[in-house]
């Protein structure tokens, strides 16, 4: 068990959401799903387990239980017992330890996975918390001190002690460039003006994220509700973009010229207000092989970490054994992209049994 | 592709348009296409969301034209019908009944004898976009929306009505409010309605 001592800005439970959008619940689920999917897989757990989304400012939490837990998303500054806690990799707490998750100075969000998965409560077929209906997760809201997390069982594991390659990360600002598909509704004059950068406001949340610059849109009060889809971005009638998040509701009534790329969705869920955003219009093919490229990357260190997790019996079995062929290479890009946390510039060993010869 | 209207949005949904939507969607229901995530209806649109690894904008688009291709209108035959009770005096109550060119008695009798149409669910959980509207009824959207709608209001906005299932911004004129619960994850079904059911308001006495 895990009891909250602060619960930071917004800490919510989330797994990979829910699809009910024809009964009008959104879709929910971590914002960065590539953070979530790599955390689950540094813990052993399936790529739809829930985690702890944490914004902004991360929460204080004391373990009740021994647990193996990972940390990935936005390079948040956190520690355990006071020690600096590393990102990215799978770390071992022991029970009365106490990690404190503070700030990011960029990027908005992280995922805390404990292996086992988090428990919650489910609706339609989730456990991720949905705020502004008030369900999933933690009753449907974000943590409160004294709050109790709860995870089920999976056997002890010895941590993989791979390093992920940093190119698996989701970019964070305070630029990025957002792919983006054009759909009918876009006008030459909103295309014209892409070329400008974009800033996030204030008003960003798992909702949506507005832009304080506008684009040319033209109103149609006669214009019919639609169904969203993840990354759409709409243009209400002040013109300022709105980009859709997993907890948008179903469908909109506003014009929505541009859709972000399925391979850039998980930077959408790291803007945070101040971050530039610049756009690029590419092309269904375009967007596809991207998609293709980074998914292909992150299914090879999936696989890696499942691997790892199947036992010395099931590693074995497995084809690509053999010397040079350790997790820690197929998972990463054998070194520690920060410096002083780890310490660890030489491919690592893993800690349980020797690697497979 | 001939006949149905199949457009992209994005790389990962495509959006049918069509009259036969909701068949279509019962239709991928009980009978799932490769690739495809989950389906959403609107008026006449039925937009499908699909995973661009597993198949591609092209093909999945040849199905769902093959499908439209075969499918029957349904008949409404076996569609519930729902009755709530509202107390009309919303903030808006006035100004829409003037804007009908009605008196306040007159427009609640004609909202009380319209009889609408669940066109499809969405916006927020529990909340149906009701067709059936009879043209003087139907009104403007407000020009800012407000941030809060208190649940349970019974609102106009363009050709709907709706009901707010809880408190949400909202940018329809509000007419009334009910006390039905259009939305309990506790009941063995956790929303009152679906797409195709019938629905009239009467005076809550």
């Amino acid at each position: 068990m895990i009891e909250v001592r602060r619960p930071g800005l917004q800490s919510t439970v989330q797994d990979t959401g829910r699809r009910a959008r024809a009964l009008g619940v959104p879709g929910g689920g971590a914002a960065d799903l590539t953070a979530l999917r790599l955390a689950n897989a540094l813990v052993g757990n399936p790529p739809r387990a829930a985690a702890l989304e944490i914004t902004l400012a991360g929460p204080t939490l004391l373990f009740q239980a021994d647990a193996l837990v990972a940390l990935c998303g936005a390079p948040f500054e956190a520690t355990l017992d006071g020690q600096p806690f590393p990102l990215w990799r799978a770390v071992p707490v022991r029970k009365g330890q106490v990690l404190r998750v503070g700030g990011t100075a960029r990027g908005a969000r992280a995922v805390l996975a404990v292996r086992g998965g988090l428990k919650g409560q489910a609706a339609f077929g989730s456990l991720s918390t949905d705020l502004r209906s008030g369900f999933g997760g933690m009753e449907g809201r974000a943590l409160r001190v004294g709050d109790r997390l709860t995870w089920s069982f999976l056997p002890p594991a010895a941590p993989p002690r791979a390093f992920l390659s940093p190119d698996l990360q989701t970019p964070t600002g305070p630029q990025v460039t957002l792919r983006v598909l054009l759909t009918p509704e876009a006008t030459p004059d909103l295309l014209a003006v892409l070329t400008r950068p974009f800033t996030v406001s204030g008003q960003a949340d798992r909702m949506g994220v507005r832009l304080s610059e506008t684009l040319p849109t033209r109103h149609d009060p006669g214009r019919v509700s639609l169904p969203n889809v993840p990354g759409a971005v709409q243009l209400p009638p002040d013109g300022r973009p709105i980009l859709l998040l997993p907890d948008a509701g179903t469908h909109g009534g506003y014009p929505t010229p541009l859709v972000v790329t399925s391979a850039d969705l998980p930077i959408l869920g790291q803007l945070r207000p101040g971050d530039r955003v610049r756009w690029q219009a590419v092309s269904g093919e375009a967007a596809r092989a991207a998609l293709g490229q980074q998914e292909g990357r992150l299914r090879q260190a999936e696989a890696a970490l499942r691997w790892w997790y199947a036992g010395p019996g099931s590693r074995a079995r497995l084809p690509h054994d053999g010397p040079g062929q350790s997790v820690e290479q197929w998972a990463s890009a054998g070194r520690d992209p920060r410096p002083g946390q780890g310490g660890s510039h030489e491919p690592a060993e893993p800690d349980a049994s020797p690697p497979p010869a | 592709m001939t006949g149905a209207d199949i457009t992209p949005l994005g790389d990962a949904a495509l959006v049918v348009r069509s009259p036969l939507a909701r068949e279509l969607l019962a239709d991928l229901t009980a009978r799932p296409l490769s690739g495809v995530r989950e389906a959403v209806p609107a008026l006449d649109v039925l937009t499908v969301l699909y995973d661009p690894l597993t198949t591609s904008a092209e093909d999945l688009g040849a199905g769902l034209t093959a499908r439209l291709a075969d499918l029957q209108p349904a008949r409404a035959g076996d569609a519930s019908t729902h009755v709530l009770p509202v107390t009309f005096g919303g903030p808006d109550l006035a100004w829409c009944a003037a804007h009908a060119g009605l008196s306040v008695t007159d427009f609640v009798r004609a909202m009380c004898e319209a009889n609408l149409t669940v066109a499809f669910l969405g916006f927020t959980p529990g909340f149906a976009f009701l067709t059936g509207l009879p043209k003087p009824l139907r009104m403007p959207r407000l020009d800012a929306p407000r941030e809060r709608v208190p649940a349970g209001s019974v609102a106009l906005g363009g050709p709907w009505a709706g009901v707010y299932p809880r408190e949400t911004p909202g940018g329809w004129r509000i007419v009334g409010r009910t006390e039905a619960v259009l939305f309990n994850l506790q009941r063995p079904e956790p929303l009152l309605w679906r797409a195709g059911d019938r629905v009239r308001f009467e005076v809550q006495r």
